[in-house]
């Protein structure tokens, strides 16, 4: 079912998405996100997301955006292959950071 | 209201003038409520000229046309109806034309007083009062009035209390004419609409779904010269009629409804259509003037064989699109009522899976900007819409040539075999515009599209698609209202048709329009999926400003069965 669940790991907040991610908790996921890159650099963790539609994709552009003007990481983690197509689809595969994993977050940064 | 204006009132509302403030209410009331003239002025104009004293009382109206006045009614011992005087003759002219209150105390000794009347009857003008009927649109006329019982010679206060009452009068007039313009213009549009619904009635019905021709026809005025028709001969054949009229208007109006009816005469009796057209010809040359034509195509579709036969005479060249390429037919022979004994040549096709169009020059006169659609935008149109259903198609396209401007009465008559089989419901479900409904819209979408064979990559991109145009529907169309969205799923032949419909106020269809996506921003995705996913879409308001229907089509063949 449609999750939140944030864990720190290090100066990292990653924040673990599942489910469906669409119009009726995009706006929640936007939350999250904004309000960890307030303090941290952010890691989106995709792996558990089996859909997500462009209320979803619009709430990761606007965090790489925030943190790109507050010079703070922002990657997304373990994308799954029903929101890669998304990604691609909207032409956004080549803008976001994607890492298969945490250990990928230290490498990529 | 001026000073002086107002300095009457307050004196005719209380000192010796009560009386004049008494006539004024009364003809302001009597004027006010009647839009009967011919009772209400007459009684005016004697009232005011009783309560002035005058010998004499005349109303002149002006006439727009001739820049005349003319005397509409008169008190008084002359009868001058009927006088009609230029803007500058006599005090009542020059009343009018410096828009002023002129008052002639000796008329025998001022040059601009209008002397024939006197002189023709033997009546003698000896002072005078004129002032202009202003109402908004500018000056009407003038009340006039003649000599003071008394002897007197008019005076200021006179002058006065006259413009008072000319007030009610002039906008007593101006109601009536406003009111007589409306009644003609009812009675104009009831004709038309009686004109319309008589061409309406000539047009053939529309048959059930799988009846293989469909016509539309746009009127650019209230009344068309585009006609067409189709019907069914004994012997299995189909007959079909296409015809334009040259001219707009009522009376090519009239000899459209002749031609209709001549060619449909001539069809049934089954004759060859260069035989058909020749006929029609021959009776149209003797009955049509005045450099009015007829232009038309006519011929048969055997369903049997596929087998198309038709002739033309001066109608645009239809247009065959089969398997992603056009060919042109054109008109062999020149347009019917010019010339007698012309031939028509024949032109036969094979239907097979391809589309017959038929487009009255109103179609590609269409204005585009600029310029006009043309046969390029025509043929654009038509690829575009390609996988589309016939009746999809035809309704996508004529609403796209609404959105352009028309200039020109503009018909379309398709000729199309229907797809083996006819279009299947796979899917149909309503459920409130709520975005916490789309997750179990989405569930049974990829169940309905499972069902019908569709490939899993396949069936996510649709369903990202629908939930898409759901999403915008909720955001955009319903704002923040409540109502419910409607999606229906049909498979027709290879075709999945996608139809979501609302109860939302009509959304402009212009207003939506992809986002560039080089920008990268957050918001306004929605439409370049929907574009990038399906093959074609169509929004369109529906008919009374509330609710819209929102198609959407892929191109998907159906698997094969497995035995």
């Amino acid at each position: 079912m449609n999750d939140i669940v944030t864990e720190r790991h290090g100066s990292l907040t990653l924040i673990k998405l599942a489910g469906e991610v669409d119009l009726s908790w995009s706006g929640r996921v936007r939350d999250a996100i904004l309000a960890a890159l307030d303090t941290d650099s952010v890691g989106v963790d995709l792996g558990e997301v089996s859909y997500i539609d462009s209320s979803g994709i619009a709430a990761l552009v606007e965090g790489l955006q925030t943190a790109r003007d507050s010079g703070r990481r922002f990657v997304l983690v373990a994308t799954s292959k029903p929101v890669f197509a998304v990604l691609e689809l909207a032409r956004l595969d080549r803008v976001f950071t994607l890492v298969p994993d945490l250990a990928g977050v230290a490498e990529a940064g | 209201m001026s000073a002086t204006t107002a300095g009457l009132l307050v004196r005719a509302a209380t000192g010796d003038d009560a009386r004049a403030f008494a006539l004024l209410a009364e003809l302001s009331e009597a004027l006010a409520v009647s839009l009967d003239l011919r009772r209400t002025l007459p009684f005016a104009l004697q009232r005011i000229a009783d309560y002035m004293e005058a010998e004499a009382a005349s109303l002149f109206l002006l006439d727009e046309e001739t820049a005349e006045l003319e005397c509409k009614l008169c008190i008084g011992p002359i009868d001058l109806r009927g006088l009609r005087l230029r803007r500058d003759q006599g005090i009542v002219g020059h009343s009018l034309t410096d828009k002023a209150v002129i008052i002639v105390a000796d008329a025998s000794s001022d040059p601009r007083v209008y002397k024939r009347v006197d002189e023709q009857t033997g009546f003698v003008t000896r002072s005078l009062v004129c002032v202009p009927l202003t109402t908004a649109k500018g000056t009407i006329g003038v009340l006039e009035l003649i000599n003071k019982r008394s002897g007197e010679p008019f005076d200021a206060t006179d002058a006065g209390i006259l413009r008072l009452l000319a007030a009610p009068t002039a906008m007593a007039i101006s109601n009536a004419r406003l009111a007589n313009d409306l009644v003609e213009q009812q009675r104009l549009k009831r004709e038309f609409d009686l004109a319309r619904r008589l061409q309406k009635l000539l047009l053939p019905k529309r048959r059930r779904a799988g009846f293989p021709l469909l016509a539309v026809n746009l009127p650019a005025h209230e009344i068309s010269g585009d006609f067409y028709d189709y019907f069914d001969l004994p012997d299995g054949r189909i007959g079909f009629v296409v015809g334009d009229v040259a001219g707009k208007g009522l009376d090519a109006a009239l000899l459209m409804t002749r031609a209709a009816s001549l060619l449909r005469w001539a069809g049934k009796d089954g004759l060859a259509p260069g035989e058909w057209l020749r006929r029609a010809n021959e009776e149209l040359c003797q009955t049509t003037h005045g450099g009015r034509f007829v232009c038309a195509v006519v011929g048969y579709y055997t369903r049997a064989t596929g087998d198309v036969v038709m002739a033309g005479a001066g109608f645009p060249p239809a247009l065959f699109y089969q398997a992603g390429t056009f060919a042109e037919y054109r008109s062999d022979g020149p347009p019917l009522g010019i010339v007698v004994g012309q031939d028509f040549h024949e032109t036969r096709l094979r239907l097979g899976d391809g589309a017959l169009y038929f487009f009255s020059d109103g179609v590609t006169d269409v204005r585009k900007g600029e310029g006009r659609l043309g046969q390029d935008g025509v043929r654009a149109l038509i690829e575009h819409y390609a996988d589309a259903s016939p009746e999809v198609r035809l309704r996508a396209m004529i609403s796209e040539l609404r959105q352009l401007r028309l200039v020109d009465d503009t018909t379309l008559l398709l000729l199309e075999e229907t797809r083996a089989r006819a279009a299947v419901l796979l899917l149909r479900q309503a459920f409130p515009a709520e975005a916490e409904r789309l997750r179990a819209m989405r569930a049974d979408l990829r169940l309905a599209l499972d069902r019908a064979g569709v490939p899993a990559d396949l069936r996510d991109r649709l369903v990202l698609a629908v939930d898409e145009a759901c999403c915008n529907i909720i955001r955009h169309a319903y704002a923040g209202g409540s109502g419910d969205i409607v999606l229906s799923l049909h498979r027709d032949g290879d075709v999945l048709e996608f139809e979501l419909r609302d109860d939302a106020p009509g959304v402009d269809p212009e207003r939506v329009t992809p986002r560039d996506l080089a920008e990268c921003r957050a918001g306004g995705l929605g439409v370049n999926f929907i574009d990038a996913l399906m093959d074609g879409w169509r929004l369109q308001p529906r008919a009374g400003g509330v609710g819209n229907v929102l198609r959407m089509w892929k191109r998907c063949p159906a698997a094969e069965e497995t035995a």
